[in-house]
């Protein structure tokens, strides 16, 4: 420190708001409950919510943290899930290069509309980032057909991890650890980059992106950097979903993968860190539930999700924190 | 000089918001620009700023021809403007506001350290939220905050980007009476204290002359006069055009 300049003590600085507080807590508990929750419901719906979730919060990186709007996250997910099998299935490789390589499939993909499409604002680049995700799906389903087996699906064979000890992948509790650890260690790393000056500037950008930029900030480069991430994490689901399905599926990179994210994000809440992961549970657990008794579950989803949104305008958890900001205003000024 | 204008021009099809503007700034004063609704103000400021790129002329900054630099170029340079209208972040807090625009001085892309460890950018931002009397109402959210209380945050978070050069864009605008004496008051201590180089556009004449070292004077786009408040009161052209409408 330079030497005081003045007599005059500054007033202590207190950065962290209830807000953060808060999240960070509830983040801590939501992963908690992540361990049991495979005593609690079925196995393979709980891995499947473990894998939606962190595909959810990468895609809110964008939508919640930036503010930039993407319709072709599918297009990651997806990338991410045939890099990971196809390396496994042409390769031979080990699992943990098949997630390593979804990681590089999902940045890939990134940096390609990345480059094509972080000046576009709004519905242009949420349409640039459709095409692109729906010309993937195209490529893979027919002239890549070869390599992707295009409706067939690239099918795996069971997998199991060596190191640093032997998991039997087959195993669906086995499975659901496996994923468990690993979206938890991924939510872990997206706090601390949404806690660092870069996630910091995110929000700014989301905030008044006119402003950050007169204060000095190259929005275009951290856009840029938010989109790599976000495919990163993508890829990353996308490596996971593939392992859990014991193949690469088309259906992965259909145009609904990218809706349905929206819908889930929206669901738990956009300005929130936690509340797509929320959001994932209860839309996955919801479609589980009602396509036992209907095959018409679309509807009562879509049902649901109008009650839902029309219940908690904010998302549920963002709109629970909204709730508790309120009783805290009169006691906190 | 620090900041200069040679033949500065911008034409927005066929009119000319600005026209041949020559203007000298020199290090630690604070210097007025008025003029009527329409007068290219505004236009000019953005061309110092770097919102606007000038059709003709040149805008030199510490003897550098930064015509065509980006408002973020600019601004890292040590040009940094406040807004006509109040521009924050709205669901951030009010010291994260001003934390955040010192930030684009130290660190953009690091994404591992956590923001809120730089001791120094903390220290900084706090004695900056001193300097405009919001210290104590640091944890608000910002769209908490009144009118008048947002116009000083506004004012906050472009000092936070240590400029050299102050653009002010009618800091005053929407208060009251009595919160334009105090924020004039604030403006002018500011220069004192800071040794800050300050532009301050307002179209309200009362609010400038008591603080400025010097005025400019536009009219359609041309410059009509520079110099003291005393004699541009004086002025008999400026007094016909603007100021003679007033009274």
């Amino acid at each position: 420190m330079s030497a005081k300049q003045n007599t005059q003590e500054v007033t202590a600085y207190k950065p962290y708001s209830w807000q953060a507080i808060l999240e960070f807590r509830a983040m801590w508990v939501l992963l908690a409950l992540g361990l049991v929750l495979p005593f609690v419901i079925s196995k393979p719906l709980a891995t499947e919510i473990m894998i939606y979730a962190l595909f959810a919060l990468a895609f809110n990186l964008m939508l919640g943290h930036t503010g930039i709007i993407s319709f072709g996250h599918a297009g990651y997910l997806g990338a991410g899930a045939y890099a990971g099998a196809m390396v496994v299935y042409y390769g031979g490789v080990g699992v943990w290069v098949s997630l390593l390589a979804a990681m590089a499939g999902g940045t890939v993909i990134a940096v390609l509309i990345g480059l094509l499409a972080v000046k576009r604002k709004g519905a242009y680049f949420a349409m640039i980032s459709l095409a692109i995700a729906q010309m993937l799906y195209f490529l893979a389903l027919s002239p890549f057909k070869r390599w992707t087996d295009g409706e067939d699906s690239l099918k795996l064979p069971p997998l199991s991890v060596d190191f640093p000890f032997h998991i039997d992948l087959s195993d669906q509790l086995s499975l659901y650890y496996f994923v468990f650890v690993i979206v938890a260690l991924a939510v872990l790393v997206q706090w601390r980059i949404l806690s660092s000056p870069f996630g910091h500037a995110l929000k700014g950008i989301r905030e008044n992106e006119d402003r950050i930029r007169a204060c000095g900030f190259n929005i275009t480069r951290i856009k840029f950097l938010s989109i790599v991430y976000s495919g990163l994490f993508s890829g990353l689901a996308g490596g996971l979903l593939a392992i859990y399905l014991g193949a690469a599926s088309i259906t992965i990179l259909f145009w609904m993968t990218s809706g349905i994210v929206v819908m889930q994000t929206v669901l738990g809440g956009t300005h929130t860190f936690m509340g797509p992961f929320i959001g994932t549970a209860v839309f996955l657990y919801l479609r589980n539930a009602i396509s036992n008794y209907t095959d018409r579950w679309e509807m009562w989803v879509g049902a649901m999700f109008m009650a839902l949104i029309l219940l908690f305008p904010e998302g549920i958890w963002g709109t629970v924190m909204q709730k508790i900001g309120e009783r805290r205003r009169p006691s906190a000024s | 000089m620090l900041l200069e204008t040679k033949g500065v021009c911008k034409y927005f099809g066929g009119l000319k918001a600005v026209d041949q503007v020559d203007f000298t700034m020199e290090q630690g004063k604070l210097k007025s620009i008025i003029g009527p609704n329409g007068a290219g103000k505004t236009t000019f400021f953005n061309l110092v700023s770097g919102l606007y790129k000038p059709t003709h002329g040149q805008v030199i900054f510490q003897g550098r021809d930064v015509s065509r630099a980006s408002m973020n170029e600019r601004s890292q340079l040590g040009i940094t403007k406040t807004y006509q209208i109040t521009s924050i972040f709205p669901r951030l807090s009010v010291f994260e506001n001003v934390r955040l625009s010192a930030q684009s001085r130290v660190s953009m892309f690091n994404s591992w350290r956590k923001a809120y460890s730089y001791s120094a950018m903390n220290n900084r931002t706090m004695e900056i939220l001193d300097h405009v009397g919001l210290a104590d109402q640091q944890g608000r959210i910002a769209s908490e905050l009144s009118h008048g209380e947002k116009r000083y945050l506004e004012i906050g978070i472009a000092l936070a980007t240590e400029p050299t050069i102050l653009l002010l864009d009618e800091p005053t605008a929407g208060m009251s009476p009595a919160e334009t004496v105090e924020a004039t008051h604030l403006i002018r201590k500011l220069s004192n204290e800071l040794k800050l180089t300050i532009i301050l556009i307002e179209h309200d004449i009362s609010v400038v002359m008591g603080i400025s070292d010097e005025v400019m004077v536009l009219h359609e786009g041309k410059k009509l006069a520079e110099d003291t408040p005393a004699k541009i009161s004086a002025n008999e052209t400026v007094q016909n055009v603007y100021l003679g409408k007033e009274a």
